[in-house]
């Protein structure tokens, strides 16, 4: 964020943030209170896990010290001064890493960065080292889908990318293909975990990445991170959100979004209708990003079976974090010439109406309808926080189903899935999680089954009303050739290859992974279909 | 006083104006035809949909729908299932995201089984959508007689407006966030009509037809959730409310078809000689299909689907339905 956008969205957020406090307040004795106790009480968890040497550490212990002993005497107005004191600190903190020089520099650091970062990959194999200087970075993602469009709009109005989430690399694989696409920078939230990574964290900040510390769980902290991203989108900044939350355990397309951070679009659209602003367009563009193999499908699955249902929010500890790990990945992959694929869907405006190519928000049947009418009483735009919050979940369900469309399927989805079909049905009626550790009845398939099945899926994905994307080898058709393609990438990275091939046979070895990457495929219903089928 | 826009004036969607305009707000009334276009203007009578009564001065009439989305963003739509997606896409050009359209049509669209307020948001830009469904007959709202419905929506904004416009001495309206709900059971509740005349015809008792609307309900309830549904909804004014009002009344189309099949009659007799097919004829067909797709089952449209479309006898089919062993009432669906 430019300086003097910084100074304003100091000022902006902390007033925002405690008027909305003060606001909810009115006429509910002790709410002020309520909200400075949830923050102590928080903050006071977080705190005592926290290094006490760290001077961030004691400069919170002091502050939440002072509050403490005021707070049991403090009159509203007191109180409010005390919110505000907190707030203008969460602010400053979360401002406080954006550096203007490195937005300026973002875009010529950025490729150089990556080449290092590939170079640094390929030290250990210096075939891969020649192939990466001579081919270039364009060689490993992919940019595909609606991109024209979205450079259309970038002009038009601010850009807010809202990609699938399955993977640490996401932003920084995000942030290349915008570059690729001469779109600024954007703007985003980055878990601080993600900057444990030495290599990486060079990226994150580089990306316009502000550090959002996950660990504060106040609702006041909470809220300063959404009024600026809300201030952000209103300054013009294009921004990211993944509106998964979290990256996707199990490896399914997120169909389930979240709708807080989402919220902010319809919020800054408003206000920039109230403010009069010349271009108050924010288009949102729903985008997936697509790996062949998955960096750490591994921790990931094994967190999903943990706890179906409730992932845990952070991990800290995974493959990301662990630099050669990275490395290791990224040359194998790039060694088998596998691109991740970046691909954009069809931008929308705040209420998941699609976009033309000037901007115009248009009607299901194509006609244009002008946006301001849904933010608006009699022509004057009002804020209406339940009417928007309905807007967003509506905004969610477009995004969501632009995810199925746009999911790009690799040959290591349809080899997962397949297998995975090939358990269930080898093993009818067993628990699914002795399943998965035993194996079932067989520890292998018949490679004509196997590509039966593979066949019959590949029939079903194409019967689909509204199927996903398919990369070119899956679209090709050849069955043989997809079945050899996922296997030759599953054997290259993971600690265990998840499937191999001996004789005529697939030997299914780790099958969580199997799950993982089938599990890509669910939330279509193939299934019905399949059995409809057989 | 407020300016108000509804779309079609067949008995139901004039009564509406009705209520809207002796409530005081400024009507505008599309119709399709002209001429009940100027009867409504001249003489304050629709003599084809509701004889002998006489109209609110405050309803205007017109066959100009872009002067009726234009006249008001509160747009009420009154028309036939089978004619909501013409009639939703003809208004789209003239819609904008200001407006809020509350539909008072119940029934479900043929084979895509979509509901009324999903073909409305696949036809229009419209966000702001609501329904009206309760026990209404509209004779008796006509008399002032005192009823209630439900306007549902998932916007705070349509709900508010919409009772502040309806809600009168006479004519109590709940509000609710359960669209689905509300829309399941003006579609459902005609399935057990069928049935219910069924049962008349054949000169069972209040046992039986008791016995039939309440295992109805239940398997309301079960589509409904099936489909997204707040149970708790069938319990209310569009769920075992409609039921009831609509099984009890002889003069329900759905119930005459009933009759008829227990008389022996096919429905291509009953086509031929009431010009028209009751919704629940086709509804029962559609949610067929949807039970089967989703594992669903239901006996009483298993049992109204074998009569209509299978050709069997109606005793049998009873017999059938009473053969089956009875399960837990509340948890299992089921007979």
């Amino acid at each position: 964020m430019r300086r003097e956008d910084q100074d304003r969205a100091l000022v902006e957020v902390t007033s925002r943030v405690v008027d909305s406090f003060v606001r909810g307040a009115e006429g509910r004795e002790g709410h002020l209170e309520g909200v400075l106790s949830d923050t102590l009480y928080h903050e006071g968890l977080r705190l005592e896990r926290a290094d006490p040497s760290d001077p961030a550490t004691r400069a919170y212990r002091e502050l939440y010290g002072r509050v403490r002993r005021e707070l049991g005497s403090a009159s509203p107005s007191r109180q409010k001064e005390l919110l505000t004191e907190i707030t203008r600190q969460y602010c400053e903190e979360v401002l406080g890493n954006f550096d203007e020089r490195v937005y300026r520099i973002a875009t010529s650091v950025l490729p150089h960065g990556l080449s290092a970062l590939l170079k640094g990959a390929s030290l250990r194999r210096v075939a891969n080292m020649d192939i990466l200087l001579r081919r270039g970075l364009q060689e490993y993602v992919s940019v595909e889908g609606e991109v024209d469009h979205v450079r259309a709009l970038m002009d038009r109005g601010t850009l807010l990318v809202t990609p699938t989430h399955g993977s640490n690399l996401d932003s920084p694989v995000l942030g290349y293909a915008i570059y690729l696409m001469g779109v600024p920078p954007l703007t985003y939230g980055a878990g601080l975990n993600l900057f444990d990574n030495p290599v990486l964290s060079f990226f994150m900040s580089n990306l316009g990445a502000y550090k959002v510390d996950r660990r504060k769980q106040a609702k006041l902290y909470k809220a300063v991170l959404k009024e600026y991203s809300t201030c952000a989108l209103e300054m013009g900044y294009h921004s990211l959100f993944f509106p998964g939350g979290t990256r996707s355990r199990s490896g399914e397309v997120e169909r389930k979004l979240k709708k807080g951070l989402l919220g902010t679009a319809v919020r800054a659209y408003t206000n920039n209708l109230q403010a009069g602003r010349s271009k108050p367009d924010i288009f949102v563009v729903p985008t997936t990003i697509n790996y062949k193999l998955v960096l750490e499908s591994e921790t990931l699955i094994e967190d999903h079976l943990k706890e179906v249902g409730k992932a845990r929010f952070i991990i800290s500890d995974d493959e990301f974090s662990r630099p050669r790990r990275v490395l290791n990945f990224m040359s194998n992959l790039f060694s088998l010439d596998a691109r991740i694929v970046v691909r954009f869907g069809k931008p929308l405006d705040v209420f998941g109406n699609p976009v033309d190519l000037e901007g115009r928000s248009l009607d299901p049947k194509g006609r244009v309808v002008d946006p301001r009418g849904y933010v608006s009483r009699n022509g004057v735009p009002v804020r209406d926080d339940q009417r928007d919050q309905q807007y967003t979940n509506e905004l969610a369900d477009v995004i969501g189903a632009s995810f199925g469309r746009d999911n790009v399927v690799m040959s290591t989805n349809v080899l997962g899935f397949v297998l995975n079909n090939l358990l269930q049905r080898a093993n009818p009626g067993m628990d699914p999680y002795r399943l998965l550790r035993s194996g079932g009845v067989q520890d292998s398939f018949p490679m004509a089954e196997v590509h039966a099945e593979v066949q019959r899926v590949l029939g079903a994905i194409d019967a689909l009303a509204d199927p996903p994307s398919l990369e070119a080898v899956v679209a090709r058709g050849d069955v043989p050739d997809i079945v050899n393609d996922a296997l030759k990438h599953f054997a290259i990275y993971h600690t265990h290859d998840a499937a191999e091939r001996c004789g005529d046979r697939v030997f299914h070895h780790d099958r969580k992974l199997l799950l993982f990457y089938g599990n890509r495929l669910r939330g279509y219903d193939l299934g019905r279909s399949l059995a409809a089928d057989r | 006083m407020q300016k108000v826009t509804v779309i079609g004036a067949g008995s139901w969607g004039t009564t509406l104006a009705d209520v809207l305009g002796s409530n005081g707000h400024e009507v505008l009334l599309w119709a399709r035809s002209e001429e009940r276009c100027a009867e409504i203007n001249e003489q304050h009578t629709n003599s084809r949909y509701l004889p002998g009564f006489d109209l609110s001065p405050n309803i205007t009439a017109t066959s100009d729908l872009e002067r009726a989305c234009g006249h008001s963003h509160w747009i009420l739509l009154v028309v036939p299932s089978h004619g909501l997606r013409q009639c939703a896409r003809d208004m789209g050009g003239f819609l904008s995201g200001e407006h809020m359209i509350v539909h008072a049509t119940k029934g479900i669209e043929q084979q895509s089984f979509r509901r009324m307020s999903q073909v409305l948001r696949e036809e229009t830009s419209v966000r702001k959508i609501g329904v009206l469904s309760g026990p209404n007959l509209a004779r008796e709202i006509m008399r002032r007689q005192p009823a209630g419905t439900l306007v549902a929506s998932k916007y705070r904004e349509v709900l508010e407006r919409s009772q502040a416009l309806l809600h009168s001495p006479t004519f109590r309206v709940y509000t609710g966030s359960d669209v689905v709900g509300a829309e399941v059971g003006g579609a459902f509740k005609n399935i057990v009509a069928v049935a219910a005349g069924v049962v008349d015809q054949l000169g069972m008792g209040d046992n039986t037809r008791a016995l039939l609307l309440t295992r109805g309900l239940n398997e309301m309830a079960h589509v409904g959730a099936a489909m997204g549904a707040n149970v708790l909804t069938f319990g209310g004014l569009a769920g075992i409310g409609d039921l009831m009002c609509t099984c009890a009344s002889p003069l329900s189309r759905n119930h005459q078809v009933g009759e008829r099949l227990a008389r022996g009659q096919s429905l291509e007799q009953i086509r031929a000689e009431m010009h028209m097919v009751a919704e629940g004829v086709k509804t029962a067909r559609s949610t067929f299909q949807f039970a089967a797709h989703h594992s669903l089952d239901l006996p009483i449209v298993r049992a109204v689907h074998a009569v209509i479309y299978e050709q069997r006898p109606v005793v049998e089919v009873i017999q059938d339905l009473m053969a089956l062993p009875a399960s837990h009432e509340l948890v299992e669906l089921s007979w």
